[in-house]
Formats: C-alpha cells, structure tokens, sequence
C-alpha cells in the first residue's frame, strides 16, 4: 500500500518533533494527534506536521478510550499509516486501533523507509538476533516508534492547529491514581551511562556503581536481569531489545555477559567499555576496549583516578 | 472465577544460529513456553484457586505444539486443561491474525471472566495480542497489568503500572488482561505437579477464521555486527586501571 500519508498519535507533546520528523521523511502528508490541552498544542505547533489535532481527554477518560474516534479520523483517508508513541497508554492504543483499523501493530519499529511505493518497518525480532524489514499489505498500518528514533528537524513548518471532536468510549472506572517516583532517569537522552550487570554481587555494591556514575557525569542503567529479577533498579532503567534502547557517547559496562537481548539495547553507543573477570565474555567482542579484571578492584581505583 | 491463559510456544531464541548469510537458522532449535507467558500462568494459577477454574490455550504450528512434552510442561503450570488451535497453513506473524483466532477459540470455549495473557512474546514481542483480542470480543483490554483481584460479583480491581503512574481500575467481566512481568515470579513445578499433568485433558479446536496476513516480510537478517575495536586489557592491577584512563582521556572523556 502506497500510504502518503501518516497519522502521529502521542500523549506527550515533546515526542512529537521527533515522530514527526521520522513520518515527514517517508509521507508526503502528515497529521499529528495530541492528547493535551490547547496550549499544549500551540506549544508543539512547530511539531512538522501539516495539521495538528488537540484532544484534552474528557473527565475519567484516558488517550486509548478515542481509538474509535481516531479509527473514523483515519478512514477519511483511502490509506495510512498510524505512528504512536511508544508508551504503555500509546501500545494499548495502538492495538485497539488496529482492530477498528483492521490490522496488524509493528511495535518499537527502528526504521521507516520509503522504497518506492512501499513503507518499509524494521523491527528485532527473536530477543534482537534479528532484524525484520516488513510492510503492509492492507489500507492501514499502526506502527509504535520510542523515544531517540528519529531526529526533531530544526526548521519544520508550522502546522495548521484545530481541536479533536472525536468522543470517548469504553472508559473504565478509575478506583485511584498514583503518580511513581522511582527515581527513574531518561538514558534515552543520557550522553554517559554506567550500566549494571549481575556482576555486581549485593544491592548494596550499587553504590559503587553511582559513584562512579557521579565522577563522569554518568546516569545509571542495567541489564534485564538487575531490574526484573533482583528489582534492585526501576524496570525504566534495563537496556535490551525489551527494554530501552540507548545511544550515549559513552557506556561502561560493569560484569554484564553480553547477551545478544541486552547488546540490541545498547550498540548504537559511540564508545563501549566493558570490565568483567570472564575474558570469554560476549561483551568484549562488542566494546571498543575491554578490562578483563574484578571489576570490585578496577571501579574503586578509577574513581580515585578520575576524581 | 473462570480464567483462559494464553499460552505461545515459541523457538529458544537462545539457541538460534546465524548462518553466514545473516539468516537465521531454526535446525534443531527446541521449543519452549515463551518466557513472559509463565507470568500469565501463575496468574491463572492464582485466581483460579479457592474454587474457580483455569484453561490454557495455544495457537500455532503442528511441531511447536503437537509434542506431549509441551503440552505437559504448560499444564504442569496450573491449567485444569489445554485447548490447542493447530493450524500449519497460517503464519501467524502479526498481531492481528493471532489476535483474531484467539478470539475465535475463545468464544468457541464459552463463558469466560478474564482472558490472560503475557506481556509479550519472546519471538515477536509486539506486545499487542492480549489489547486486540479484547478490543475484537468487545470486552475491556487493558496492558501492563500488574495485580488483578476479585472485587464481587463479575467486577475485577485491577492495578495498572504506567511510565509515571500506577492505576487501579474497577474492571467489568469479562475481560482480557496482559500482565507485566512484574505481577509475580513464576513457580517451578512440582515433581507432584508434572505427574499431574499427563492426566489433564487435551483438546483441539477447529480453527477459527482468522482472514489474510496483514503484513508481508521483506527481510530478515540478523543485525550486522558493529564495528568495534576490541582492545583488550587484562589484570585489575594499577597498570590496566591506567590503561583505561588514558583510553578515556584518548575519547575525550
């Protein structure tokens, strides 16, 4: 399917420079959807987008209760793809859009290439041991695409600014809403990152790891199994296929393996440094330089060093 | 309460090779439960114990779900039975056509309180099945779930985890729920519980019609290796913590 033109659906405004950006560069239209308020809107008005859409969700209503309403949006248009940012809110509303739309959703695509009359989507498949490149094969496509995908132009147009309509439906009682302070960090944006492998014996030795952190300028990060099994950093904060996917100036590894899954999340680094004791470690085959050594004996003396 | 799990068998992608082609190769992989649906199970197990009832049910190909050792490993898990929809001549690669015959075979088994599913899968992992399923039998669907309990009569409290919020909703049944990883950690079954399993009735489903593809794969190749420089340096001692300072002084850190 040719679709020229894309539809950007976000419920945070500052995504929307950078999804834009990526649809623009592979559609000839460009429509933007934005759960927020009129300000919000006139904020993001610089987004690249040709039209930009603005929907404060009503009272008890959430961004996936409109996928309706954006379905009928959509289906003005003989064909198109339906970009949404990639956040737990934007998933569920990708994926009930995708049953109004009749469907299928590409999560977490990597890449978007026009290739003549097709809209390629690339995506890791099998934990990151490969890459799909995939189209559409009916009128629509919904994709999700995360944070640091694609770059924010400079110099986009201004886009033509109006409210969103469209009602809610199948809104769920809420009982209570907590805001999460878990101390979670942005390691999309981060330009140094230590990050954290089951190297590290005791939740305790983390310390060691922020301090380090503390004298690079550093945010910290882990591998899957740190946050999910021994919960000792915020699930935000594991890189891998499944978990963020980062691109700093620089990484230091600290006693991770290397997986494959937690490699995918981490490769687009400028510079990689690895510190573990097995020097047959799949990680050393991925950084740049590589310390084969305790990392309890080579992270306390370069902070000394660096201090 | 009445729970059906989804359940995906899946290639070990652990154990999957790269031919020099960047090809993947499949030969010999073993098949196994997909990780993030062992989540969904426990699930299962949990509600459905104190007097409800719990269904797995799989979707896919004659060789990933035709052994008795597979079947044996889900129901081992707390299944009370497992219904298969095997079907070889549907890829099953995209959400929607997946989504659609596990709504079919839903319906087909009957009254039900929750569909549970994993948060997604660890071939794909579009983490969008549980959401289209629910939004296709026109029930609540919700992601990311990470506590459901009884709250009476045909309602569920469910509790949510978003980026920077938690949510609990008062949830209508029936429904269908992915679960987050975080919800539970998966128990290892017991000897007592693999015995069990060989008991447990296995049926399958005729299956239901799930349309055409809507995807077509291009490509798919294994990532090509970065360049990186691989220098390495070996000891703990002063000299090679110097090596790495000048390293980074070298980069500009």
């Amino acid at each position: 399917m040719s679709m020229q033109t894309i539809f950007v659906v976000s419920d945070e405004a500052p995504a929307l420079a950078e999804l834009c950006s990526g649809a623009r560069a592979a559609a000839a239209q460009v429509t933007a959807i934005l759960f927020g308020s009129e300000a919000d809107a006139a904020g993001a008005a610089g987004c690249g987008a040709d039209r930009l859409l603005y929907r404060q969700p009503a009272d008890g209503a959430v961004p996936e209760d409109y996928a309706a309403a954006i379905a009928d949006e959509v289906k003005k248009e003989p064909s198109a793809l339906v970009l949404v940012n990639n956040s737990i809110r934007g998933r569920c509303l990708a994926g009930k859009l995708g049953v109004f739309l009749d469907t299928a959703v590409l999560t977490s695509v990597s890449a978007l290439e026009r290739s003549g009359e097709e809209l390629v989507c690339h995506r890791m498949v099998y934990g990151g041991m490969a890459q799909r490149g995939e189209v559409f094969t009916k009128p629509y496509g919904v994709i999700t695409v995360g944070g640091g995908v694609f770059e924010a132009a400079n110099d986009a147009p201004q886009a033509a600014v109006a409210p969103f309509e469209g009602a809610p439906q199948g809104s769920l009682k809420r009982i209570t809403s907590t805001s999460k302070k878990e101390g979670g960090v942005d390691l999309v944006a981060a330009k140094r990152i230590v990050d954290v492998g089951r190297g590290i014996a005791k939740e305790e030795d983390l310390e060691l790891c922020r301090k380090l952190a503390a004298v690079l300028g550093a945010e910290v990060g882990c591998s899957r199994p740190v946050a999910e099994n021994n919960k000792w950093l915020p699930k935000s904060s594991y890189m891998g296929i499944t978990g963020v996917q980062v691109k700093p100036e620089l990484i230091v590894v600290l006693g991770v393996s290397g997986q494959i899954q937690h490699i995918g999340g981490i490769n687009k680094s400028r510079v990689i440094v690895a510190v573990n004791k097995d020097k047959s470690a799949p990680i050393f085959k991925n950084a740049d330089l590589g310390v084969v050594g305790d990392l309890y004996k080579v992270v306390p003396a370069l902070i000394e060093k660096l201090s | 309460m009445k729970v059906i799990v989804c359940c995906k068998v899946v290639p070990n992608e652990e154990e999957l090779q790269v031919l020099p082609s960047r090809e993947l190769s499949f030969d010999g992989v073993p098949w196994k439960i997909s990780q993030y649906d062992l989540n969904a199970l426990e699930s299962g197990k949990q509600l459905a114990a104190g007097g409800g009832s719990m269904v797995a049910l799989s979707i896919g190909s004659e060789a990933a779900l035709g052994s008795s050792k597979i079947q044996k490993d889900i129901l081992s898990r707390g299944p009370d039975a497992l219904k298969l929809v095997i079907d070889d001549s549907k890829p099953f690669q995209d959400t929607l056509q997946t989504a659609k015959a596990i709504a079919g075979a839903v319906k087909a088994m009957g009254e039900y309180d929750l569909v549970l599913c994993g948060m997604g899968s660890s071939d794909l992992y579009f983490q969008e099945v549980g959401v289209q399923v629910g939004t296709l039998l026109g029930v609540p669907a919700l992601n990311n779930v990470t506590g459901i309990k009884s709250a009476g009569e045909g309602v569920a409290e469910v509790e949510r985890t978003l980026e920077d919020e938690v949510e609990v909703l008062e949830v209508p049944l029936p429904a269908v729920l992915s679960v987050s990883s975080e919800i539970n950690v998966p128990s290892v079954p017991a000897m007592r519980d693999i015995m069990k399993a060989g008991k447990k009735p296995v049926d399958k489903l005729d299956c239901p019609d799930c349309g055409e593809p809507s995807l077509k794969t291009l490509e798919q190749l294994a990532p090509e290796q970065q360049e990186r420089r691989q220098e390495l340096v070996e000891g703990d001692g002063e000299e090679a913590v110097d090596a790495l300072v000048r390293f980074l002084k070298k980069e500009g850190f």
